[in-house]
């Protein structure tokens, strides 16, 4: 799905992706290893989640016939977590792609010594007329920019009992937050402000929620 | 009779034992464990204390050898209890033996303390269930008990049916594995199934034990006020205060007042409704939740001690705890709900042997009436609730497998044995008990799933956990309560008056009126789980402060009462005398309800098609059984559900002709549980019930309010995720299996549900066209327009939404 952030035009992809004009595919905070982290704490979480979602993006890319891969941050969840088993993954998984992939830092990604040089970290980037930044908080207000960081979910209500929660993309102001590409990461549902936007993939497409159904 | 070691304390404060306290005392002399059943105040702490006390003094050669080692360990559920107990305990030791010492540890200690009891405990322990699974993390507490003898267990009752009570099992066992000869005493108030509480308290051990009564007949009076002008009286709602300013006049009579209600919203209501009425009453008029802040409990609580009050408004949070503190009289707001309950609330008043216990109802509506004639009848023929023992919560037996094997490590095999002396696990299976060690130690079953977990270890054929980081988080983990996310009410300068949910506090807007502890407050703004409030400067109608959680039941054994009530059975009585004239109308207009017969009402109003059902089985069956029609009957999504003590009702435009045989053939047992779980959203309730299984088994780390970690940030995550990671990759867990059977008695009471259906199907149906909506009826359409519970297929709802929502892009 096409919409406009300012100016500029970006496509939503079912998934929790989204392809800008120049081909480039971006996506946000997969936290890798995070069940491995909790497990090394004591917490009996199922490892699982990482490889899936590896070779889930990889197939979006495939695709979308993307032309490269920006990862907007928060690719990994945290030091403990970066075991030799995701580094294995990880270095097999790049191998297997055959577009360049680059990564902006997010807050979690600061705190990983070793992160792989094929992914070129920066700490911002601009593509396509977008500036691509982790933190919506640091993104400036006057131009189109796309973050993440916060995991927005929508919550749908159907004025009964019912509801949905459903990871979303956010358009606020000129900012496109990206919901979390990882399946073990969770979500922040987002109170409403006036003018925001929110597109959710239920199914195999992305929708625009109407106001009527977000929860007030 | 030779002198007993007691008797200088009795001599002292002119006392004579009671018969139930020597028999008690000869029981434990004679190395016997038991349950002493008694009801508060009536020397019931000196008739336990008394065992352990004359064994230590009489074998005590010269009065001045080295204190023994911890000789007794009392449990008690509250810690608020424990500085009371302590006295208790103490009052007799200063008499006969002023050098043996009585020490508390609970969450309430100061480090100083619990660093001193660490070293060397005192002849006697007072402690919680939590605090003893803290002990037996420590390697030398083993040691620490080698000299113990008994341990008493406090208002066991209050742990039965609990997972503190399994924990407390689990606990118990661990000690009598360590000393086989400990005897283990039970202290509870009446319950109707005494026997089977002790025997739960004991374990294996239970062929020899005893049971005892305090067999002093304790006068209880239960009266009603009546309201004036009946015909004018509610014949529903729950809030009614129409009765305050009789209820006032009866304060004013006596020096010291509970009140009790049953919501905490309610006891926020009439706080404000009786002080409207005697303004005057400000400083002496206090009230007393489970929301409020500690601090503030704990200043009413010796406002009650002292006397400096006249009036306390509660709910259950003072069920316990005010043992020792005289109250004048009890008033009940509202339906009694069960006669065990009314028992104990009761007892708060005459608190001295041989004085009368007295307790006033208040009814909010007229069938209320009908419930306190009835509980009445029950109390006086003893025909007492029930309480059920918990089976196999798995996360409190993972939790206390830990603990153990932190303490030190231990053998599989003999472990099991250990773990099945206790009631709630005898029946542990061997896959069960397999999959309990692999997630301690691998993870689960599905071994690949947890490369990097490892919490216990073993070594030579044992268990065992040595990662120190691992043991301080346990700790710091220990025990079975957890509390719901709250927002935390605070006012500017920071001082908190207690905690309100989020779904209530998120509706509000800054500068809006709440009405919370008793206070009327306006938002200043909620940020961040704290909401900033100042004094409210007008005088305007605040939003009372709600709260959600399902509303106790009416119970089995008050429902039959109330049947029999109902029936004409009993004496006369002024509730039955009162409450007559609208029983006529509903005679006139239809049947009176029995637990004999199934009484179906069908009306048409102006609205649509009614179909009223009253099984008389409680709320959450009612609740339970009109999903299970409306979804049996493919009533669709037109249909809504309401639900009350009494029974429920089906609503819809049209097509409720439904017939006798087509309700008989919806109303079986057959595929229940599948049923059930259709129509409800059981996946989304047991996804929330999974919050508590998850703490307790130590799958979310426990973050204590204002006190984060460092570093625990990145493994904060939410019970629904883990809920979902584990569905996907791990669906074997055994804690998800018990998520669900943990909601569906916590939601529908299911096992009450199958007994309920499988009653309803012996009973004749009594099918009755009605031209208006009868006494019994009315409540039940008037709560149509809040419904909160639409019947059908939950999944086939989300699909809905999800349509709507592509109808609305679409556009």
């Amino acid at each position: 799905m096409n919409i406009p952030i300012l100016h500029q035009t970006i496509d939503l992809l079912p998934g929790g992706a989204a392809r800008l004009a120049d081909g480039t595919l971006v996506v946000a905070d997969l936290h890798l290893g995070k069940a491995t982290a909790f497990q090394a704490r004591g917490l009996a979480i199922p490892e699982g989640d990482s490889a899936a979602d590896l070779d889930r993006l990889r197939t979006i890319c495939e695709q979308a016939a993307a032309t490269r891969l920006l990862i907007n941050g928060d690719l990994f969840h945290s030091p403990a977590g970066l075991s030799p088993e995701i580094e294995h993954l990880l270095e097999s998984w790049l191998a297997s792609l055959s577009i360049p992939v680059q990564l902006i830092l997010g807050n979690h990604d600061r705190a990983i010594r070793r992160i792989p040089a094929a992914l070129n970290p920066v700490a911002s980037l601009e593509a396509a007329g977008f500036l691509l930044v982790h933190d919506p908080a640091e993104a400036p207000a006057d131009r189109p920019t796309i973050t993440a960081h916060w995991h927005p979910v929508a919550k749908i209500t159907d004025g009964r009992r019912s509801s949905l929660r459903l990871p979303c993309f956010l358009a606020r102001g000129g900012s496109l937050v990206l919901p979390a590409f990882g399946s073990f990461t969770g979500g922040v549902v987002i109170a409403p402000e006036p003018g925001d936007r929110f597109f959710v993939a239920p199914a195999e497409r992305v929708v625009e929620v109407p106001g009527s159904l977000l929860r007030r | 009779m030779p002198a007993h070691p007691l008797q200088p304390f009795f001599r002292q404060r002119g006392w004579k034992p009671f018969p139930f306290q020597k028999e008690c005392w000869a029981a434990y002399a004679a190395g016997k464990s038991g349950l002493l059943h008694a009801p508060t105040g009536l020397g019931k702490t000196l008739a336990v204390w008394g065992g352990p006390l004359i064994e230590c003094l009489s074998h005590r050669q010269s009065p001045i050898d080295n204190p023994p080692s911890c000789s007794a360990l009392w449990l008690t559920p509250l810690r608020a209890l424990a500085q009371d107990t302590l006295r208790a305990l103490r009052e007799p030791l200063e008499i006969l033996a002023p050098q043996l010492q009585v020490e508390a540890r609970t969450g309430d200690s100061s480090a100083a303390t619990r660093a001193r009891l660490r070293k060397k405990l005192p002849f006697a322990l007072v402690t919680t269930p939590e605090s003893l699974s803290l002990m037996l993390t420590h390697a030398d507490t083993r040691d620490q008990f080698a000299g113990l003898r008994a341990v008493i267990v406090d208002e066991w009752h209050e742990l039965l049916g609990t997972k503190r009570g399994v924990q407390t099992e689990l606990c118990l066992a661990r000690l009598r594995h360590w000393l086989p000869g400990l005897r283990v005493w039970g202290l509870s108030a009446t319950l109707g199934n005494l026997d089977e509480a002790r025997d739960v308290l004991l374990g294996d051990r239970a062929a020899d034990a005893v049971t005892l009564s305090a067999d002093l007949k304790k006068d209880l009076r239960i009266d009603t006020l009546i309201p004036r002008e009946i015909d004018r009286f509610p014949w529903a709602g729950h809030l009614g205060t129409r009765l305050a300013p009789q209820v006032v006049r009866e304060i004013e009579k006596a020096r010291s007042t509970l009140l009790f209600t049953n919501t905490r919203s309610q006891t926020e209501i009439w706080h404000q409704e009786l002080l409207a009425l005697r303004p005057d009453w400000k400083e002496v008029l206090a009230m007393h939740h489970g929301s409020l802040d500690r601090a503030e409990r704990e200043k009413v609580e010796q406002g009650l001690r002292d006397g400096s009050l006249r009036c306390v408004v509660c709910t259950s949070s003072l069920d316990l705890g005010v043992d020792f503190s005289p109250v004048d009289q009890v008033l009940q707001v509202g339906s009694p709900k069960g006669i065990a309950r009314l028992l104990q609330r009761a007892g708060r008043s005459g608190h001295q042997p041989g004085k009368t216990s007295r307790v006033l109802g208040v009814p909010t509506h007229a069938m209320e009436l009908v419930e306190f004639a009835a509980v009445r009848d029950a109390a006086r023929a003893r025909h007492i609730e029930a309480r059920r023992p918990l089976l196999k919560p798995l996360d409190v037996l993972v939790q206390h497998l830990v603990t153990c094997a932190i303490g030190e490590a231990f053998e599989p095999a003999e472990m099991r044995r250990e773990i099945q002396s206790c009631r709630a696990f005898q029946g542990l299976s061997d896959t069960e008990w397999d999959w309990c060690l692999a997630f301690i130690s691998s993870g689960g079953r599905a071994l690949a799933a947890y490369p990097r977990y490892q919490k216990a270890r073993l070594e030579n054929g044992r268990f065992t956990v040595d990662d120190k980081r691992l043991i301080a988080q346990h700790r710091l983990s220990i025990g079975t309560i957890s509390s719901d996310p709250h927002v935390s009410v605070r006012f500017a300068n920071g001082q908190t008056l207690g905690t309100v949910e989020e779904g209530f506090i998120s509706r509000l807007k800054p500068g809006q009126l709440m009405v919370f502890a008793g206070r009327k407050l306006e938002l200043v703004r909620f940020h961040q789980k704290i909401a900033t409030v100042r004094p409210a400067t007008r005088d305007a109608k605040g939003h009372v402060a709600i709260w959600g959680g399902s509303k106790m039941p009416l119970s089995n054994e008050l429902a039959h009462a109330m049947a029999a009530r109902l029936r004409g059975d009993g004496p006369p009585s002024p509730e039955m005398k009162a409450v007559a004239p609208i029983l006529a109308i509903q005679r006139r207009w239809s049947e009176l309800p029995d637990d004999r017969i199934l009484l179906v009402e069908h009306t048409r109003s102006r609205d649509g098609e009614h179909l009223f059902l009253y099984p008389m089985a409680g709320r959450l069956v009612h609740e339970g059984l009109g999903a299970l029609l409306a979804y049996r009957l493919r009533l669709g999504d037109s249909v809504t559900v309401t639900q009350n003590d009494y029974g429920f009702c089906l609503s819809a435009r049209r097509g409720l002709e439904i017939g006798e045989e087509s309700i008989r053939l919806n109303l079986s047992i057959e595929n229940l549980l599948e049923d059930l779980v259709a129509c409800l959203n059981t996946a989304e309730l047991a996804r929330r019930q999974f919050r508590e299984v998850a703490r307790v088994a130590g799958l979310v780390l426990q973050s204590l309010p204002g006190r984060q970690q460092r570093g625990q940030r990145e493994l904060q995550s939410s019970a629904r995720l883990l809920f979902e990671v584990l569905e996907r990759y791990d669906p074997d867990n055994l804690l998800l299996l018990q998520s669900q059977r943990e909601i569906l008695e916590k939601q529908l009471e299911f096992s009450r549900l199958k007994e309920s259906l499988i009653d309803l199907q012996q009973r004749p149906i009594h099918w009755i066209e009605t031209e208006k909506l009868t006494p019994m009826a009315f409540p039940l359409w008037a709560d149509r327009l809040s419904a909160t519970l639409p019947a059908g297929d939950a999944a086939s709802r989300l699909e809905q939404m999800l349509e709507e929502l592509h109808r609305a892009a679409a556009l």
